[in-house]
């Protein structure tokens, strides 16, 4: 605390007075005058551990702190520079250059100007903020020098002059103030080495007046070639679009202007949604639009016009005689375009190339052909793109792309990247490096996609290792989710408890550790987990009260007592957002010394809780409940299987197994109460990898099996969850984190009732959840146990995706969860491994005033974001794992064929999809290889109607297959000769 | 775009260059209206203010003086020019916000100003704002001592004001937090802050608004900050003042 009567002792700095007027337009197109003053000083500092001057005249912050210098004494030395060098980069430089400076072990001690900050600003959100990074990055010294507010390097527009020049000249200067000051401050230091101060600009004429004035300057490209690894940063220079000739013959239609798009959109003449590409067919994307039920269908590279699957699209609907049926065909583009040359874009016919006109072609004529069944549906074209959500991707470099003589050689070629994610167009990418790629796992970044180019063009980032090894594949899999895997730095671990391991519950009640909290250790708790869990987050218990109703306790690990609202350690977890289960890795949002030991609701030890605690009568009604800190000692671990059989095994009557057995007993009364009120039993297809524990090679896939026990803790967390979430809400309607599901439109079950009623004769009801939940029931075969699943499965793809949200956002009917059928539901339980439980003890524990709500969780604003980040963390934690389960059972499956029952659940015109529920995999066959044919496409006869398709197969004659049947298949895996990658393949038996 | 308050924690450099204890540059005149009994013109960095005071006069018959009839009342207009804000637009005069700021600056005299000595009159502060950037309370309270005390309204002290912010909201840590002082319109726009006046040499404190929420622990340095900054202004109002008695003094001489 500081003092009121405390005198800041006040610097009368020696500033001078400037100022800076620009004219800025807004949306609304009014035109602002804006005068701005600037004051002008000279205690900014230079940041160079060289400097000593700077040092003695540095001001410092409200709280004495000063900071300390950033660049090197001794920077990197090169060829040309053997004294060493300091950078300042131009604004280009780093938009055009930005992986380039956070290449590790290159471009370190990097001046960054306000100047090229502010512009760089400007020019593109994400990319400044890649740049604020930088500055805060330890080990790459980039140092922010604020030159506009420095006496002697500001520099004032002349008449005339446009803001580009006079930017490139406050550049110049500053440079050159640099220079002097530094040869200054070496001289004063009597030292020898003096770094050279180097700009990097690729404006000629800005090099040419850096010459005149004495300034080293460099184009970016020339630069990095003087460095070490030279061809691996140069392959990280993104193309430049004027560099290509500019006759270029122009593939694409030109977008139309943003104002005309915002003004169609408004007038309800164009439509603004995301662009979503199937993953069956690569070239038929879709994109949802308030203005239609039914999603508009964007067919044919014309028509997408340049848009990857992600981006914010505006697009036009097509007269209604181009409108289409969805595809009924497979259409992969490595299959299609498998020969294409990366490097000569001029010969080719077109933007949709020969092999590509007639797979699309077949599909015109089919959905003439087809008729009633499958109606026609909107189509549209792309006339626009608002914003681009181009990332990283990692996918292989094609080998046929790679040109024959030059497999070892080292010149410059373009080579096409085909991304693991199937709906983004190959990458053409110029590289140097092209043999050593070759069967590596390839990170690269996309940065343009002109008019002249059928494919975007990127830049390599870097290697990730070789194809199909668990590294590069298990790092690939996190980058493709955006999982952040990095080690946690050092600003997060000081956060921990200074303790360590030996932290322990104050043995004294006066700690203020133990202020509010409930001494719950009498309780007889014990946890209930998967087998070898160590992050235990909940623990249970019940008890009998004497008027015959049960006491029942949900405990969980108090997080928020070790994790304080915006330390690094919180805005590390709030980042990451979630843990990420991987077979054979665990990414952890929170650190292990907290996640595994310090909030782990061990047994035999005490630990810090958050406790929900009813009293629940003998039918599981709640008469009360208590919600409040305390401290816990739980009784023991279970795993579910062991907690089974102590459950089952009449001989232990134990207070502890008793207690378990209240907790079974309400928990069946629990879900028996959900299912009646419509309560949803979903089912994906789940599978464990059985690794050898050694070297965590997998050996077998074995499906999960579920326990009462299993039933038991989820129902319990539920009601916890439920609880706590109208306790929250009451508290603070505005912001309370809560988590909605909302009911799925009808539409998205027409498909899937459609093939039941004509398959099966069953009649699937969606007008409520307890409806669905109950045809759900009816769509069962006895002869066929697993039917019921797949129809679950299918179902389950139908729905909407839960998501956390801010109590204030939305009205309260809307607040439902569709899958619980709760009114109100939010996640409490699980603060180890998830953000929005650690957010939403925060509430609680000020809902309950036990401590004041801090300002990040009053601001609905801020909530929103954390919001925001969290359901995209969370949806990507999924599909990583579920990625990371699918790597694995290939790997199970290497070099074995197997023989195993499977349920077709698409029809496509040229092959289907089946799923083998033994190892959870879903596969296409297509009949092309079903017949035995090396390369063209092969067609069956195609009943769209009956979802049935006839036709040959090699050395077996006629077949049939239809939606739903079951079908013997033989699983395989293959090398592709193309990618040299291995891929499991299935075929019928 | 520019950059905004969230570069601050970079340098420790506002976005106009200066540092969290620096105040703009503050200009003032009096005396500027030869017309009005007593008037002053202000400049706290962009934000430029003229105030004339009008009285003690004897308080017009009808309305509802009655209550106050035994000292004087204080009546505060605020005008905003249509050029004084980014958009030419003219505000109404029923404005919330700015009957606000005028009851708010009456009630700040009224502790200062010795009323009692006035029955039955009304002391009227006339505030035309030129120009805005920021901090345009704490500007009109000391464009307002000026003028009173050109006016020769017997007070018992200046008041002077400023405000203070703190550094980029909630989402920094509590360490990293500084107060600013003397805040133009962008950081007003950005950040949490409060306007507070004093009036003595022992900080007393006779306004103090906070709109925003700030963090608790975050108030007492704004505070604190903010009492230093008006006495650093009660020091530059002295000056003006006792420069502009010098000139009167040497004129009657002369
Ligand atoms: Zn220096």
């Amino acid at each position: 605390m500081t003092s009121l009567k405390r005198s800041h002792a006040t610097i009368t700095p020696t500033t001078t007075l400037s100022s800076k007027t620009y004219l800025r337009t807004l949306k609304s197109g009014k035109v602002q005058k804006i005068v701005r003053e600037l004051y002008l000083r000279q205690d900014i500092p230079c940041s160079s551990q060289l400097c000593t001057v700077c040092l003695e005249q540095q001001a410092s912050g409200y709280h004495q702190k000063a900071a300390p210098f950033v660049l090197s004494a001794t920077p990197a030395a090169t060829k040309q520079f053997p004294q060493g060098h300091y950078l300042i980069p131009d604004t280009n430089a780093f938009l055009n250059g930005m992986d380039l400076f956070e290449a590790e072990g290159a471009f370190t001690d990097v001046i960054v100007l306000q100047t090229v900050l502010e512009e760089v600003k400007n020019r593109s959100l994400p990319l400044y903020h890649r740049l604020i990074a930088l500055t805060k990055n330890d080990g790459k010294r980039f140092y922010v020098f604020f030159n506009d507010f420095r006496l002697e390097t500001y520099v004032q527009r002349e008449a005339g002059e446009t803001i580009n020049d006079r930017n490139d000249r406050a550049i110049r200067k500053a440079t050159a103030w640099y220079n002097e000051h530094l040869q200054q401050a070496a001289s004063a230091r009597k030292s020898v080495r003096c770094p050279a101060v180097v700009m990097i600009s690729d404006d000629r004429d800005n090099i040419r007046k850096g010459k005149a004035e004495n300034v080293t300057a460099f184009p970016l490209r020339d630069y990095v070639s003087q460095l070490p690894e030279a061809d691996k940063l140069l392959d990280m220079i993104p193309e430049r679009s004027s560099t290509r000739d500019g006759k270029a013959e122009l593939f694409y239609p030109e977008y139309m202007s943003m104002s005309a798009m915002l003004t169609g959109v408004k007038a309800g003449t164009l439509h603004q949604g995301i662009f979503n590409v199937s993953t069956y067919n690569y070239l038929e994307g879709s994109v949802h639009v308030p203005a239609f039920d039914r999603q508009l269908i964007i067919q044919g590279r014309e028509n997408s016009n340049r848009a990857v699957s992600g981006d914010v699209v505006v697009v036009e609907v097509l007269p209604k005689d181009q409108w289409k049926a969805p595809s009924s065909k497979v259409i992969e583009e490595d299959e299609v375009n498998k020969n294409e040359n990366a490097d000569n874009e001029d010969e080719s016919e077109g933007i949709v190339t020969e092999q590509e006109r007639r797979a699309l072609q077949e599909e015109v004529k089919k959905t003439h052909a087809s008729g009633l069944e499958n109606q026609p549906r909107p189509t549209a074209r792309v006339v626009g793109v608002i914003k681009r959500n181009w990332r990283q991707y990692v996918g292989h470099i094609d080998r046929d792309s790679v040109r024959g003589g030059s497999k070892n050689g080292q010149a410059q070629q373009t080579v096409f990247l085909i991304p693991m994610d199937k709906r983004v167009p190959k990458i053409r990418v110029r590289t140097r490096q092209a043999a050593d790629l070759l069967g590596k796992r390839v990170l690269v970044a996309v940065d343009s996609w002109g008019r002249d180019s059928r494919y975007p063009v990127g830049h390599f980032v870097r290697s990730l290792g070789e194809l199909e090894t668990k590294g590069a594949e298990t790092e690939a899999l996190l980058l493709e989710w955006d999982v952040q895997y990095r080690p946690f730095p050092k600003t997060v671990l000081d956060c921990l408890p200074a303790e360590g391991h030996d932290w322990k519950v104050p043995a004294s009640k006066e700690d203020p550790g133990w202020r509010g909290r409930r001494d719950l250790r009498d309780l007889i708790i014990c946890s209930i987990d998967p087998p070898g869990c160590v992050d235990i987050d909940d623990a249970l218990h019940a008890k009998k009260l004497p008027n015959g109703n049960f006491e029942v306790g949900v405990h969980i690990a108090d997080v928020s007592n070790f994790v304080r609202p915006n330390n690094a350690m919180d805005k590390e977890a709030s980042l990451r957002g979630t843990t990420v289960y991987l077979v054979d890795k665990r990414i952890d949002m929170l650190p292990m010394l907290l996640g595994t030991d310090l909030c782990s609701l061990k047994p035999y030890v005490e630990r810090f809780a958050f406790s929900v605690i009813w009293e629940l009568d003998q039918d599981a009604n709640i008469v009360s409940a208590d919600y409040t800190k305390s401290v816990i000692r739980s009784r023991e671990a279970f795993s579910y299987q062991a907690a089974q059989l102590r459950i089952d095994d009449d001989s232990q009557q134990d207070e502890l197994t008793q207690g378990m057995r209240r907790l079974m007993m309400l928990s069946k009364k629990l879900r028996g109460k959900r299912m009646a009120a419509g309560a949803l039993n979903l089912a994906s297809p789940e599978v464990r990898v059985e690794a050898e524990s050694e070297t965590s090679d997998p050996i077998d896939v074995k499906t999960k099996e579920l326990l009462d026990t299993n039933q038991l803790v989820e129902e319990f967390m539920l009601l916890a969850n439920i609880s706590v979430a109208s306790k929250i809400n009451d508290a603070f309607p505005q912001t309370a984190l809560l988590r909605r599901h909302a009911a799925p439109p009808k539409t998205n079950f027409e498909e899937l009732s459609n093939q039941l009623k004509v398959k099966k004769g069953m009649e699937l009801r969606t007008d409520s959840s307890k409806a669905l939940a109950d045809s759900l029931d009816t769509c069962a075969e006895p002869a066929n146990p697993f039917f019921n699943t797949l129809v679950r499965i299918l179902a389950t793809r139908c729905m909407m995706s839960a998501e956390y949200f801010c109590a204030g956002t939305l009205s309260y009917p809307e607040f439902r969860h569709y899958g619980l059928a709760s009114e109100i539901y939010t996640h409490f339980t699980s603060p180890i491994r998830r953000y929005a439980d650690l957010e939403v003890h925060r509430q609680l524990a000020a809902a309950i005033d036990y401590e004041p709500l801090d300002a990040s969780l009053q601001s609905r604003s801020k909530l929103e974001g954390v919001c925001r980040n969290i359901n995209f963390r969370h949806r990507n934690a999924q599909q990583a794992g579920r990625a990371s389960v699918e790597f694995y059972v290939g790997q199970a499956l290497k070099g074995r064929v197997l023989e195993e029952d499977g349920f077709v659940m698409r029809i496509f015109s040229n092959g289907f999809v089946v799923f083998v529920p033994r190892f959870g995999i879903e596969g296409l066959i297509r009949l092309k290889d079903l017949a035995g044919s090396e390369r063209d496409e092969v067609d069956g006869v195609f009943d769209q109607a009956e979802y049935k398709l006839e036709f040959d197969a090699v050395g077996k004659g006629k077949r049939t297959v239809e939606l739903f049947q079951k079908v013997r298949v033989k699983i395989e895996d293959e090398l592709e000769g193309s990618t040299g990658k291995r891929k499991i393949k299935l075929g019928l038996v | 775009m520019p950059l905004d308050t969230s570069t601050y924690i970079l340098a420790h450099l506002r976005l106009d260059g200066r540092r969290w204890n620096e105040l703009r540059r503050l200009q003032a005149q009096m005396s500027t209206q030869a017309a009005a009994d007593g008037s002053s013109y202000f400049e706290m960095g962009n934000t430029k203010i003229i105030c004339t005071v009008a009285g003690p006069q004897e308080q017009k018959s009808g309305g509802g003086g009655r209550s106050q009839q035994d000292k004087a009342k204080i009546e505060v207009e605020v005008n905003f020019a249509g050029f004084s804000g980014m958009d030419r637009k003219k505000r109404a005069r029923s404005d919330k916000r700015t009957s606000e700021m005028q009851h708010t600056i009456a009630s700040a005299f009224e502790s200062t100003l010795l009323t009692h000595l006035f029955p039955h009159s009304t002391i009227t502060l006339n505030l035309h704002i030129l120009s805005q950037d920021g901090s345009l309370l704490a500007a009109c309270l000391n464009a307002a001592t000026l003028a009173l005390v050109d006016a020769g309204i017997p007070m018992t002290d200046y008041i002077s004001a400023t405000t203070v912010a703190t550094t980029a909201s909630y989402a920094d840590k509590e360490e990293e937090a500084d107060p600013l002082l003397d805040l133009n319109g962008l950081e007003e726009q950005e950040l949490p802050f409060l306007t507070i006046a004093s009036s003595g040499g022992e900080d007393r404190v006779c306004s103090l608004v906070l709109e925003t929420k700030v963090h608790m622990a975050r108030l007492e340095p704004m505070i604190s900050v903010g009492l230093d900054g008006c006495s650093q202004i009660r020091g530059i109002l002295d000056g003006v003042i006792r420069a502009h008695g010098r000139k009167v003094l040497e004129g009657k001489v002369g």
